[in-house]
Formats: structure tokens, C-alpha cells, sequence
């Protein structure tokens, strides 16, 4: 069978054993403002990202997108969701979701990503099936780096979760940047 | 055919070879420019280098490691030691859940196995769902480029290949038209798929999960919609801990195309409730690389594209003249290690100007490697073939002056441009690693601009 012809090969064929580096964690510190730069991150991806006040949320949403009639709202600061999931919603019946509103676990500001993971998500495929994704985001919640990241999810409950930094986008035609590819058409995070 | 010969028919159409050399420089500096804003960018590059080091000499142990916590959370574990295998076993997970349609998303191990075809002949729907992947395989090409699958074809093609499969209007290539008739269509094969087939970007020994990278949100859509998600991966794609990924996520992307991450990072660590999910990890050839000391470091490779976009030859003679699923140079080493009489014009088709391994996040010593094939193919392959080899790269590849004329008279512009043996061949840049001098005049849109309207 493959795997033991497999593990014998790399044993005969291995090295040997070479140490896994320290990792000096200090050398990517840097004194900035995280949040100016985790605003410029997500910019520069093709985000957009506006500073609000916690009870103006549906206010802004509403006027951002004033066609979206399927809407999940699973961040608990908006009230705008006329259709609800849970764990048991079959995926493929979001097919037609116009607008996703999620809480965002926290930011990284040297990419602009946020982790969202099912915790937030509920079901797994939402914020990828949603032709808009609005994500509430606490600004208290910032980290520089993915290091620094993988330290704040280091004892979480695995399932599935994902990293996004802004909407769905491809250049595969000519290199030419196009937004909207199979994923969600646009990203906008609402900072509170 | 040789590189030589395969880089000639390409080199037929000069206005295209132009373009294609523009733009993988043009994506060559976007990831110079990501690569500057990080700080201890060089820290990085070696604590990645010094991590698949650590990896490869201890690869079994992290393997068995990875397999049993994956399997702990619910993930089917499979093994197998070559493309065969590895179809056969795809064939029958999808057997066993009476699948007929599939969706891909990318992954170059499952065409290094020539999958697509085994499954057709299953009378098996596959659709690649990543845009370029989708083009090249209505076009019935392979990618061209690791990253950038389609980067050969003109927007023009494009626009006559999704006339004739997906029924488009002419456009005259227009890219948000023709992206979003292929959103609407690629829907329709997302929501009708039995089974989802993505790759692997990064398997994590201590956790048992595996993460999965991309800018279209293809994988997610696919893996997340149908009930079976098989995920295909080499050896060599174990890390040991999910804390490293914090190391190799800031280097990918930037390495890549200059984005500071991929739009989506996704990581599956158990099967979503009531489906299931396979992890298919494949040998074929590899655990024989691991055996040459002097080119097991290319299974560092994470498969960032950098070195393809920084090389003069790969971009002048783009990635089909290599015949080989990884094209350009890291492919140049791994393809002579499976077929050293087919591919012994490869190791040649370079200057060896180091660019490569200047580039190359995990540095690898690419231009090195190649010069170590080299001695080895002089040795054991037939001379004529070799001698062949060598007068043609620089004949049909680099040393058509005619090409550069286009930007006139401009020095500046040829100094930015031209592959840097040809500026520095009267120095014998052919065995010394130089960097261009930093010089903009002119970015590559009103290049582009100006170019595409003669
Ligand atoms: S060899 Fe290095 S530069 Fe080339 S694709 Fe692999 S990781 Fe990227």
C-alpha cells in the first residue's frame, strides 16, 4: 500500500535531522498605529471601512445598500436579517442571499484580513455565497501580524474559519483587476 | 520538441511575447514593492527556508503526525505513490458517493496527475472553477503559468472562447463582462456538484488541518456546497505547527502577485456536520527528489510563481515551451528529476543570472540547482541533443534585438525592461547575480496603454 512504501522511501531517503528555528517574535514588532494601516489595508484590497457609531449600523447598511431584500444578519448590532440559519440550513439555500452581515473575530492590519470562523458564520459557505458581505468588526480587536494572529486563535475550537481580506476579486483576463469573481462582490467593515 | 524549439513557435508572435514579458515584470515588481513594506522581510524568507528544512528531514515523522490528528477530527486519510494511485483513489471515493459532477479549484498536483482526463473517461463532469484554470481548459490548454494559468491567452481569445462555450455578446474582450458571465455560469456547476476536488496550500502536522488559498473564493464555493470535499496534497506540503503559517501566509501572496495575503485563507480543520472530507497525499516522484542531496531543497517550494515572473527566458518564451506542469524555473529542476532524457533542455533554459533564488520566499538555490542538472545531463544524455539545447536558448529566446525596439529610442525604458543579460552580457552576467537598477519611468498600464494601440 501507498503509505507504508511511502513513510519507508522518506526514511531511507531523509536527511539528517536539521532543527526547526527559534522564531524571534520581537524582530516584527514595530511601533505603529494599527488602525490606521489595518484601514489602509483594506483599502488597498479593494475593501472599504468606515469608523460608526454602534447604533447607527443599520442606518449605514441601509443606505449602502438599498436594493438588498435576502439579507442574514448574524452580527447581533443589526436587525436588518429577513432570513434566519443555523447550523441544520442547507448551503445551497443561500444561493439567492443578497447581503450577509457577520461579526468579524478580529483584524490584521498588515493585510487587512479578518477572521471569520463558523462561530461567526453559522454556516460555513455565507460569506462567500452572499453577493455583499458586511462585516462588524470591533476596533479594541487589531493585530499587526499573522504571527500575532495565530497566537489569538491558537486555542480556538477548530472547525472551519478563514481569513478575508476584501471581496472576491481575479486578473486572470489579461491581468486586468476585476472585483467580483466567485466569491462575494464586495467587502465593507464596519468598525465599532 | 525542446525548450528552444517550443520557445520559437512562441516567439512567432512578437507583440504577444512583448506583452507577456511586461506584464510577469510588471508582477515581479508589485511583489518587490509588498516585499519592501515588510519588516524583516529577509528574517522571514530564512525562518521559511529553515522551517522546510526542518520539515524534509524529518518528513515521515510529521506526516504520521498530521494523519492522526486529522483523522481524529473526522478528516479520511488516503496515500498514494503516484498519479495512478491517486486518480484510482479519487475515482472511487467518487464512485462510492454516486458523483457525476465535480468542481476544481486549483491545485497543479491534481494536473501534474493528469486527473481531468482519468475522470472524463469516467463519464465524470469536471469543471475547473478558478477563472484561469476555467479558460485554459475550455481552450483544452494546460496553464501556462503556476499562478497566472492563463497569462498566455489575449483578452481577445478569451472573449471568442466564452462566445463559443458560454454563448457570451463580442466584447472585444472586455474583463469585467467576460469575469462576470463566467460568475454566472461557474454558480450553476457550484450549486449543481456532487463533489469538490481543491488543493492543498499548507498541511499542519499539529493540528491535522490544511489551509487552502485563493483571490476568487472557488475553493470555499465548491468545498462548502457539495456534500464531498477531497483535497489533494504532495509530501512536501507539511508544516509542523499552525503557528508557522503565520510566517508562510506573509510571504505567499506578496511573493506572488504583491497582494499582502489572498483574498481568502481559508482553513478546514473538520468536515462540516453530515459530509465528508478526504485528504489524498501523494508521493509521485517526490520521496525520489528527497534522495538527491543537491536538488531536495526544491521541495521547499511553496508555488508562488516568483521565479517564473522575475526569469528573462520564462517570460520570453512562456510556459508551455517547458512541456511541463511547473514551467519555469523551479520547474526546470523538478521535471529533469522525473524524466531526464524529455526534459534535459530545461536545466538550459536559463542565464543563470540567480534572479530566481533572489526572489524565491523559501530560497531555494534555484539558479544553482540548474547548473548542477547541467553537468549532470553533459555527463548522461546524448550530445547532440544537449549542444542543440544550449545554441538555441539564447538564439530563438533573448537574442532578437528587433523585439526591443518598440519603446523607441528610450535607453531608460530598455535599461528597465530588457532581461538583464542582455545588458549586462558584456560583463558575463551569465554566472553572477545582478539587480537591475531602480528605474520608473513609465508603469505598466501606460505601457500598455500606449503598446496595445500600435
Ligand atoms: S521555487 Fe520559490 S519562487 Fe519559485 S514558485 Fe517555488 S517558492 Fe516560488
Amino acid at each position: 500500500m501507498g503509505r507504508d512504501s511511502i513513510l519507508k522511501a522518506i526514511k531511507q531517503h531523509k536527511p539528517d535531522l536539521l532543527p526547526l528555528p527559534e522564531i524571534d517574535g520581537a524582530r516584527f514588532d514595530d511601533d505603529v498605529n494599527l488602525l490606521d494601516i489595518f484601514k489602509h489595508n483594506v483599502t488597498l484590497v479593494g475593501g472599504s471601512i468606515k469608523e460608526i457609531d454602534k447604533t447607527l449600523i443599520d442606518q449605514e447598511i441601509k443606505k449602502q445598500f438599498p436594493d438588498a431584500k435576502s439579507i442574514v444578519a448574524l452580527a447581533e448590532a443589526s436587525s436588518l436579517g429577513t432570513i434566519s440559519v443555523n447550523k441544520q440550513t442547507n448551503p445551497h439555500d443561500l444561493a439567492t442571499i443578497d447581503l450577509a452581515i457577520v461579526n468579524g473575530a478580529f483584524g490584521v492590519a498588515e493585510n487587512g484580513a479578518v477572521w471569520i470562523s463558523e462561530k461567526e458564520s453559522i454556516v460555513r459557505v455565507l460569506p462567500f455565497i452572499t453577493n455583499d458581505l458586511v462585516v462588524i468588526l470591533s476596533k479594541e480587536q487589531l493585530y499587526l501580524h499573522m504571527l500575532n494572529a495565530y497566537d489569538a486563535i491558537s486555542t480556538r475550537d477548530r472547525s472551519f474559519g478563514v481569513f478575508i481580506s476584501g471581496p472576491s476579486k481575479t486578473a486572470d483576463i489579461e491581468q486586468c483587476l476585476v472585483i467580483g469573481a466567485q466569491g462575494a462582490m464586495s467587502l465593507t467593515i464596519l468598525l465599532v | 520538441m525542446s525548450h528552444a524549439e517550443k520557445a520559437t513557435i512562441f516567439n512567432k508572435n512578437e507583440a504577444k511575447v512583448n506583452w507577456h514579458d511586461k506584464a510577469l515584470w510588471y508582477v515581479r515588481e508589485k511583489r518587490d514593492n509588498a516585499a519592501h513594506n515588510v519588516k524583516e522581510w529577509e528574517y522571514l524568507r530564512d525562518l521559511a527556508s529553515a522551517i522546510k528544512a526542518n520539515v524534509l528531514s524529518d518528513l515521515d515523522t510529521y506526516l504520521v503526525e498530521f494523519e492522526a490528528n486529522a483523522l481524529k477530527n473526522g478528516i479520511k486519510i488516503h496515500w498514494a505513490s503516484d498519479a495512478e494511485e491517486h486518480n484510482a483513489i479519487i475515482g472511487k471515493i467518487l464512485d462510492d458517493n454516486n458523483a457525476e459532477k465535480v468542481v476544481k479549484s486549483k491545485s497543479m498536483l491534481t494536473e501534474e496527475c493528469h486527473l481531468n482526463p482519468y475522470l472524463e473517461a469516467k463519464g465524470i463532469e469536471v469543471v475547473d472553477t478558478d477563472l484561469g484554470e476555467y479558460i485554459v481548459q475550455i481552450a483544452k490548454e494546460t496553464p501556462s503559468h503556476i499562478v497566472l494559468p492563463a497569462i498566455h491567452k489575449t483578452k481577445e481569445e478569451v472573449d471568442e472562447l466564452f462566445q463559443e462555450h458560454l454563448g457570451t455578446k463580442p466584447s472585444n474582450g472586455n474583463p469585467e463582462y467576460l469575469t462576470n458571465e463566467a460568475r454566472k455560469h461557474l454558480r450553476g456547476k457550484f450549486l449543481k456538484a456532487d463533489v469538490a476536488i481543491t488543493g492543498v496550500n499548507f498541511a499542519i502536522a499539529d493540528t491535522g488541518g490544511i489551509v487552502v488559498c485563493t483571490n476568487e473564493g472557488n475553493a470555499d464555493m465548491g468545498s462548502h456546497l457539495a456534500n464531498v470535499h477531497i483535497a489533494s496534497m504532495g509530501i512536501e506540503k507539511i508544516i509542523p505547527k499552525e503557528a508557522h503559517l503565520g510566517i508562510f501566509l506573509r510571504l505567499l501572496a506578496r511573493s506572488a502577485t504583491g497582494q499582502p495575503i489572498t483574498t481568502y485563507s481559508s482553513h478546514f480543520n473538520k468536515p462540516a456536520e453530515g459530509k465528508e472530507m478526504h485528504i489524498v497525499i501523494v508521493d509521485n516522484g517526490r520521496t525520489e527528489q528527497l534522495s538527491r542531496e543537491d536538488f531536495r531543497a526544491s521541495l521547499h517550494c511553496i508555488r508562488c510563481g516568483a521565479c517564473m515572473n522575475t526569469c528573462p527566458i520564462y517570460r520570453r518564451s512562456g510556459g508551455h515551451s517547458y512541456e511541463a506542469t511547473i514551467p519555469g524555473p523551479i520547474g526546470s529542476i523538478l521535471s529533469p528529476g522525473k524524466d531526464l532524457t524529455k526534459h534535459s533542455s530545461l536545466p538550459f533554459a536559463s542565464t543563470l543570472c540567480g534572479s530566481c533564488s533572489n526572489v524565491c520566499p523559501v530560497k531555494i538555490n534555484i539558479h544553482e540547482q540548474l547548473y548542477k542538472w547541467r553537468q549532470i545531463i553533459v555527463k548522461d544524455v546524448k550530445q547532440p541533443i544537449v549542444k542543440k539545447s544550449i545554441l538555441k536558448i539564447a538564439g530563438s529566446v533573448l537574442a532578437k534585438p528587433k523585439l526591443y525596439d518598440f519603446a523607441g529610442k528610450s535607453a531608460r525604458f530598455m535599461l528597465k525592461y530588457t532581461p538583464r543579460f542582455m545588458i549586462y552580457s558584456k560583463l558575463n552576467a551569465w554566472g553572477k547575480a545582478r539587480e537591475l537598477p531602480e528605474i520608473k519611468n513609465e508603469n505598466f498600464d501606460q505601457w500598455y496603454k500606449i503598446n496595445r494601440k500600435k
